[in-house]
């Protein structure tokens, strides 16, 4: 194979896995922390999307206000979700996971209702084409790769680096013996809830920016977290980055040689098979 | 102190039970006699066809899973059926059979796979599965036709083109796979599915066969929402992957939690509430799915026990019906 095809098959490979792993990220979190299975978690990922939209496209504010901004709104919004819908259901997986669905179905339905179906693009600011070593690269997507690897390193640093990074590892691993140490779980909760609304948005954001903007784009992105998760491991952050790098990767080679189809057909097939022989993933811990 | 009654308080329930029973069996019989407007018969149908399926998903979370792909076996059981009828010319009686066991083999050869998975995971493999099968349907478009799907299934018999003579005979399906659903819960078998539920663990100490007995109701399961499968094509003649996706299996799921998922009443009542709604309310189609979602939202919040839950309750205050207790 010629360098010239592997080099953006490999690029492009990365700026999908980037996104995909900021999305996952929160997916996982939520799981980790708070045994949630969140099915609307697409749905933050569109709100993003149309934040963006508003703030950048409607209101003319400048694109690096407007991309965190709108990723700090949805997770906000986010905020309201665990205080209403979530948190009386803590402690009940599958009661919060069918909360989660029927938030899902209504997030995005409203979102038909205000914003209309059809797709649409954001218009990105960078539309020029970079050569680095020889390889002509687009400069929108060297851009979106640099924000979701700005993103994940800056929360790296934070769950590792911040006290309150501390007390959600804490919590993550035994709730009880945090709050036997004095860790306000629901403190922790809703940092949890937070973050991972607000990871979610911002990959929503990119997401849009590449691909399209639309009330129903969250199932997509919902359907890579699945997989990214089931392959690192529900609720594991390493397993959310190893996983979505791998999805990535492995959907920008089949998609180049085989099609979009085999691509899918591969990744259910995958998933399948490691929920079988190794339900907690790759770098996931077995539940007793 | 003497009693009025001249049965005892048990039996006198049950003949009230029976004569209820009795009334809402003459009341399905013959309302479509006195309604003229074929659109009521039409939704009726729907109601009566998709309560087995509801019914057949009752079966998977009384044994303590929540299944995401259902509508993937709906779905086996449609395109079989309408295979057979439409490519290979077999009448519907035989198609009708296979479309029951199709799904069932199906679920037979995998259950024993995914009903070790417990929890969110069993959840997550379901809902997976249900993909890859929605993309065979649109993929394999030789057999299938793509995401056209297939035109023109004919009715089980020249004589239910009509969608009152189809009502009657969904009447007479439903009655059997529900009242076969709910046989089978009020039989041993049925203190084997609670006693699953309930403790695993405790269930197999006790001699259980947890395992091989989980994969046989799932399989039945499938089977019968198979079944369904094949009445819904055969009815609406057309059968296309987009109406066995994810959607579709959610609503399975969400009949089942507004109804209530503690008894067989709820997916009926779930049933009637999700299919007859939605019909209802066409002119209103972006309300009502918002409304389908909040619903759902505050059903899990504040209702745990469904709508069947709030029925019980009610009747409850009804002094025959009570249940004496010692």
């Amino acid at each position: 194979m010629s360098l010239s095809l592997l080099v953006p098959i490999l690029f492009n490979g990365i700026g999908i896995s980037a996104i995909y792993v900021l999305i996952a990220l929160g997916f996982t979190l939520i799981f980790g922390i708070m045994r949630v299975v969140n099915f609307a978690h697409g749905e933050f990922a569109m709100l993003g999307g149309f934040a963006l939209l508003f703030l950048y496209h409607r209101l003319g504010i400048p694109y690096w206000i407007a991309l965190p901004v709108g990723a700090l709104v949805v997770g906000a919004a986010g905020l309201l979700a665990e205080q209403f819908l979530f948190r009386p259901l803590y402690g009940q997986e599958l009661q919060g996971m069918i909360a989660s669905l029927g938030l899902s179905v209504a997030l995005s339905e409203a979102a038909v209702i205000l914003f209309d179906v059809y797709q649409r693009n954001i218009p990105t600011p960078f539309s020029a084409v970079i050569e680095i070593g020889g390889f002509p690269l687009p400069q929108d997507r060297l851009i979106v790769l640099a924000v979701a690897v700005a993103a994940l390193a800056g929360f790296w640093l934070f769950v590792r680096y911040t006290r309150i990074g501390l007390a959600l590892r804490t919590v993550a691993q035994d709730r009880e013996m945090a709050e036997a140490q004095g860790i306000d779980a629901r403190a922790t909760y809703r940092v949890t809830f937070f973050l991972a609304a607000t990871l979610a948005a911002l990959g929503g954001e990119l997401f849009a920016q590449i691909y399209a903007l639309s009330p129903y784009m969250g199932a997509t992105p919902l359907g890579k977290a699945f997989t990214i998760v089931i392959i690192g491991g529900l609720g594991s952050v390493p397993g959310a980055a190893l996983g979505g790098i791998l999805l990535g990767m492995s959907e920008s080679f089949l998609n180049t040689f085989y099609g979009a189809s085999l691509a899918q057909f591969a990744s259910f097939g995958a998933i399948i098979l490691l929920l079988i022989l190794r339900p907690w993933g790759l770098l996931g811990r077995p539940e007793v | 102190m003497a009693r009025p009654a001249v049965l005892a308080p048990a039996a006198a329930r049950r003949v009230r039970l029976w004569l209820a029973a009795a009334a809402a069996a003459a009341f399905l019989l013959v309302w479509p006699l006195l309604v003229e407007d074929a659109f009521f018969t039409h939704m009726a149908t729907l109601v009566l066809l998709y309560s087995i399926g509801a019914a057949s998903l009752h079966l998977v979370v009384r044994i303590g899973h929540l299944s995401l792909c259902h509508a993937a076996f709906l779905g086996l059981g449609g395109y079989a059926s309408a295979l057979l009828t439409t490519r290979l010319g077999w009448p519907f009686l035989p198609a009708f059979v296979a479309s029951g066991l199709v799904p069932a083999a199906v679920a037979l050869v995998l259950g024993p796979i995914l009903l070790r998975l417990r929890g969110v995971y069993f959840v997550l493999i379901t809902y997976s599965f249900g993909e890859l099968v929605r993309l065979v349907f649109v993929e394999w478009q030789s057999l299938t036709g793509g995401s056209d799907g297939i035109f023109r299934i004919p009715p089980p018999h020249p004589a239910l083109l009509t969608s009152r003579a189809y009502y009657y005979f969904a009447l007479a399906m439903a009655a059997l796979c529900v009242g076969f659903v709910a046989r089978l819960l009020a039989s041993p078998a049925g203190r084997f599915i609670d006693a699953i539920r309930e403790s695993e663990r405790l269930a197999r100490s006790s001699g259980v066969p947890v395992l091989r007995f989980k994969v046989m109701v799932f399989a039945l399961a499938c089977g019968l929402v198979g079944l369904q499968g094949s009445l819904l094509a055969h009815f609406i003649h057309y059968v296309s992957p987009g109406a066995y996706g994810f959607a579709e299996s959610l609503n399975f799921l969400v009949i089942n939690v507004i109804g209530g998922m503690g008894s067989l009443a709820g997916p009926l009542v779930g049933t009637v509430f999700l299919v007859s709604l939605p019909e209802l309310l066409r002119g209103w189609v972006q309300y009502q799915r918002l409304l389908y979602g909040v619903v759902l939202m505050a059903v899990i919040l504040y209702v745990p026990g469904g709508l069947a839950g709030i029925g019980k309750r009610t009747l409850e205050l009804i002094p025959g019906l009570r249940r004496s207790r010692p």
